[in-house]
């Protein structure tokens, strides 16, 4: 009897183990990476967003900077754009998006992203991809010719990251690499 | 004066000579006596310092070479002091240099072989030692001064590899520093608006490259040996990163060379 408890109980730490070591298997260093690598990836659409944006990008450029940008982004992802003029938030592909950005109707357009940290963070979920959430404040300034700015708002948006590890063969060498993608961007706030 | 002349008239002449004659013998015998004792004096004293010096042969308190006591016994020998005591240790003192000679010997050969071996290690660097690193070990062989042939021609042949080893990194930091310097250039252009320049030192730097499509990857973690990387690009797509994003985040880590010297793989860290 006593030895069918030490057993039962010897299964139980066993399999306690075994589950733990499945949620730590990445160290914080690792995870530090990784989170920073997700953000970068926003910050790298906001640079992107920018010269999209810019009248002054040829026309060429921006077509190449929006495949760039679209690659970041999961399939069918969409992105929401607010006004102060309208309550509603018109949620676009985000091609689609970029393509409107493109052709704004204003002779030169600011855009700046700033304040760009998580709101919850990267969660490893049982498929095993990270999940979190990056929030970031979009300041957008809309200039004419000869009326100078004409619009301005600052609208609060929520991004959700998709991380998960992957491989693939390069020269002969197995590499693990990180692949992040960006979900939905969701209008939280549009303030003048 | 007639005087005079008479009494030497009468000195008898043959007498005066044989005086004179006795006179001489008896004054170069005395010098003879003086100059023996001191012959004596001086060979009882080299015998002393003979004996002294046999006396550190055997005992083993001598800093004499090996070659220097060889020496140092021959000449002892034929001085021919016939001294028993000193021919004794003469003895003695050679039968101890020729069993020190063999120690010698022994050790040296041990040294020799410790030291080629060493050296082969070091020829195909079986620790991936840096040039540095196998010069100092090369010094450190090069103090025993061993002077064999075999070990000479080893360490010319390590001395060769390690300037290779020199010449080829200086190759190496010359197209790395190349390479980091085009992708800050290319930034620095976006940054100041000038589209055109960055193109221009994108399609450059496009020469170290194989192809525009050669494989990129960026090494964001590295613990042990589990390396975690961003997802792969290719050396256009990069370039083209660098100048959109205006900052330059990576420096290069590795890469390896076609046969043309081109750039064929890069890996690249996060700074």
């Amino acid at each position: 009897m006593k030895q069918a408890v030490v057993i039962i109980i010897g299964l139980v730490l066993l399999s306690t183990g075994l589950f733990a070591q499945g949620d730590d298997d990445i160290s914080p260093q690792r995870k530090q990476a990784i989170d920073s690598l997700a953000l970068e990836k926003v910050r790298d659409l906001s640079k992107y967003i920018s010269i999209i944006g810019n009248t002054d990008t040829p026309w060429s450029e921006a077509q190449r900077v929006i495949e760039r940008a679209v690659e970041l982004f999961m399939p069918g992802s969409e992105m929401g754009v607010s006004s102060l003029s309208k309550p509603e938030v018109h949620y676009y592909k985000v091609r689609t998006y970029f393509d409107r950005l493109m052709q704004l109707n204003y002779d030169r357009v600011v855009i700046e992203w700033y304040k760009i940290q998580y709101v919850s963070d990267l969660e490893k979920q049982p498929d095993g991809t990270y999940v979190g959430v990056i929030t970031v404040f979009q300041r957008f300034q809309g200039y004419d010719k000869e009326k100078g700015l004409v619009y301005e708002d600052t609208t609060k948006k929520d991004i959700t990251v998709y991380v998960k590890r992957k491989e693939t063969q390069i020269g002969g060498r197995l590499i693990g690499f990180w692949d992040v993608l960006l979900g939905d961007i969701r209008v939280k706030e549009t303030s003048k | 004066m007639t005087n005079i002349a008479n009494r030497v008239r009468s000195v008898n002449w043959q007498q005066v000579v044989v005086i004179i004659m006795i006179a001489m013998v008896a004054v170069s015998f005395d010098a003879c006596k003086s100059s023996g004792k001191l012959a004596r004096k001086e060979k009882k004293a080299q015998i002393a310092l003979y004996k002294k010096q046999m006396r550190e042969i055997i005992d083993g308190t001598t800093k004499l070479t090996i070659e220097e006591q060889d020496q140092l016994i021959s000449e002892a020998i034929n001085k021919n002091f016939g001294d028993d005591e000193l021919n004794q240790l003469i003895l003695e003192a050679s039968e101890r240099s020729k069993s020190s000679y063999a120690e010698f010997n022994k050790l040296l050969e041990q040294k020799v072989a410790v030291a080629r071996n060493k050296l082969y290690d070091l020829i195909v660097n079986k620790e991936n030692l840096s040039a540095d690193e196998l010069e100092q070990e090369l010094n450190m062989i090069k103090e025993e001064n061993l002077e064999n042939g075999e070990i000479d021609e080893l360490i010319g042949r390590l001395e060769k590899k390690i300037n290779d080893m020199r010449q080829f990194s200086s190759v190496e930091m010359t197209l790395k520093s190349k390479l980091e310097s085009s992708f800050q250039t290319i930034a620095d252009a976006s940054k100041a608006g000038n589209l055109s320049m960055a193109n221009s030192l994108i399609e450059s730097t496009l020469n170290y490259f194989t192809a525009p499509d050669i494989p990129v990857l960026i090494v964001i973690s590295r613990e042990g040996s589990i390396v975690d990387y961003d997802k792969p690009t290719t050396i256009m797509d990069y370039l083209n990163f660098v100048k959109d994003q205006k900052e330059n985040r990576n420096t290069v880590d590795s890469y390896q060379l076609d046969t043309a010297g081109k750039i064929k793989e890069l890996d690249l860290i996060k700074k």
